[in-house]
């Protein structure tokens, strides 16, 4: 009798395990929520948007480019627009909107180059870097201030008064000097190369006469022995 | 009775692996906090959403400040919320965020200028909570209260191609307003020539 049970039950055993199994494959389709889940976690990216880390100084890239430095690659993620009427020197136009483009991806998910992302303040550009570092794109840096800062220190820097220190003139003298690297040219700048001429002159004038007197007392005893 | 001795062994085997594949589902342990966009649409909906002004509230916005604790007790702007950006994937804050979301309630965020906010705002964001903008305003304190002042984004600076063309342009039309000085250090120079013809004759003369 408990045979004759247990068969029955057995007769049913193979479909219901294809159940059990059918019921797991149906899981996968709750994956697909996962799907949109790509990227570092969350709690990380809150702590890598919050660090003041990824920002480079105006002063710094002025540097690094003054000095060639080849690691530097520069990506302007402001409108078509916008880049042709000014940009900074050698740099890339990556519109926001085309950020994920995968024509741009080689220039952004590498590691050879440190990538400084910039536009006119630094909003779209941390929203650029934001986007990029939750895909756990490396090396990418935002320049501070943006294209405006770059104007106000690097291009037009203010000149200091006379009550600040003396690392505020070593800082204004670097950036004339490389906004002079840059193109602009100083008034002042010009003045100087004037006054450097007029000493030529002079010194034109003095040099004959101390040499040729000296030339003289060599020579005449030469004629003298003649 | 041999048969069905196989075949039970092959159900056990089959109750077991299913047992391992339940076992490994349930402690799969569920990222905290999910994503419900995916990166391109987080990127659309960046560019998309616009920044608010503060005269343009209504009443039924709710305010966050995301400022830290002590700044936040030194001066606020009215009716505002105090949550530290670092905290706001905390289990109460998110709370928060899921309630003002289910109520259908606008959120605005400030900070002490709107690019502070861009971090917070666009996690959030991304998590799925797209009552979110941004306030732009630049705060600081003052004597103890908040001062604040309307915030341009993206602000269209000076054309640094124009600059530099007008600082050139500038030092050519000095350069051209000075020939005259150039024109008096000539005979400076001439006046040293006759100079050493006199000397050099009576080198010769005495050979």
């Amino acid at each position: 009798m408990v045979n004759r049970k247990l068969v029955k039950a057995l007769k049913f055993r193979y479909v219901l395990l294809a159940a059990v199994l059918i019921i797991l494959a149906g899981g996968l389709v709750l994956i697909p929520k996962f799907e949109k889940h790509v990227g570092i976690a969350p709690e990380l990216l809150l702590s890598n948007a919050i660090s003041p880390e990824r920002y480079i100084s105006t002063d710094e890239l002025a540097d690094r480019i003054i000095n060639n430095d080849p690691s530097v690659l520069l990506i302007d993620v402001r409108d078509a627009i916008s880049y042709k009427e000014n940009t900074l020197p050698n740099s890339i136009n990556i519109p926001l909107e085309n950020l994920l483009n995968e024509d741009f991806e080689g220039y952004l998910n590498q590691e050879a180059y440190d990538v400084i992302l910039f536009s006119n303040d630094s909003f779209r550009a941390n929203q650029a870097w934001i986007i990029c570092n939750r895909l756990n794109y490396k090396r990418l840096h935002v320049l501070k201030g943006g294209i405006n800062e770059w104007f106000n220190t690097i291009i037009n820097p203010s000149q200091p008064t006379e009550n600040m220190s003396k690392t505020a003139y070593d800082l204004y003298s670097f950036r004339k000097a490389a906004s002079m690297f840059f193109g602009v040219k100083y008034i002042d700048q010009i003045k100087k190369p004037e006054p450097k001429k007029v000493y030529v002159a002079k010194k034109v004038t003095t040099t004959p006469k101390v040499v040729v007197p000296k030339k003289k007392k060599k020579k005449m005893p030469i004629e003298g022995g003649c | 009775m041999k048969e069905l001795e196989k075949t039970k062994r092959i159900s056990i085997a089959a109750v077991i692996s299913i047992l391992v594949v339940i076992i490994a589902l349930l402690t799969y342990k569920r990222p905290k906090h999910m994503y419900a966009i995916n990166p391109q649409l987080a990127l659309e909906q960046t560019i998309s959403n616009g920044s608010v002004k503060l005269n343009e509230l209504n009443s039924e916005t709710i305010i966050i400040d995301i400022r830290n604790q002590f700044e936040f007790e030194k001066g606020h702007i009215e009716n505002a919320i105090n949550i530290d950006a670092s905290d706001i994937l905390i289990e109460k804050n998110i709370e928060v965020f899921k309630a003002l979301k289910n109520d259908g309630k606008k959120v605005a965020l400030y900070g002490n200028n709107p690019t502070e906010v861009i971090a917070p705002l666009m996690i959030l964001q991304q998590l799925g909570y797209n009552n979110i903008q941004i306030l732009s305003i630049e705060s600081s304190l003052d004597q103890d209260k908040l001062v604040t002042t309307n915030a341009e984004i993206e602000k269209k600076g000076e054309n640094i191609n124009q600059f530099i063309q007008a600082s050139i342009n500038k030092v050519n039309e000095i350069l051209k307003e000075k020939p005259k000085p150039v024109v008096k250090k000539v005979p400076i120079t001439k006046k040293v020539v006759p100079i050493k013809k006199k000397k050099k004759m009576p080198i010769e003369g005495g050979c």
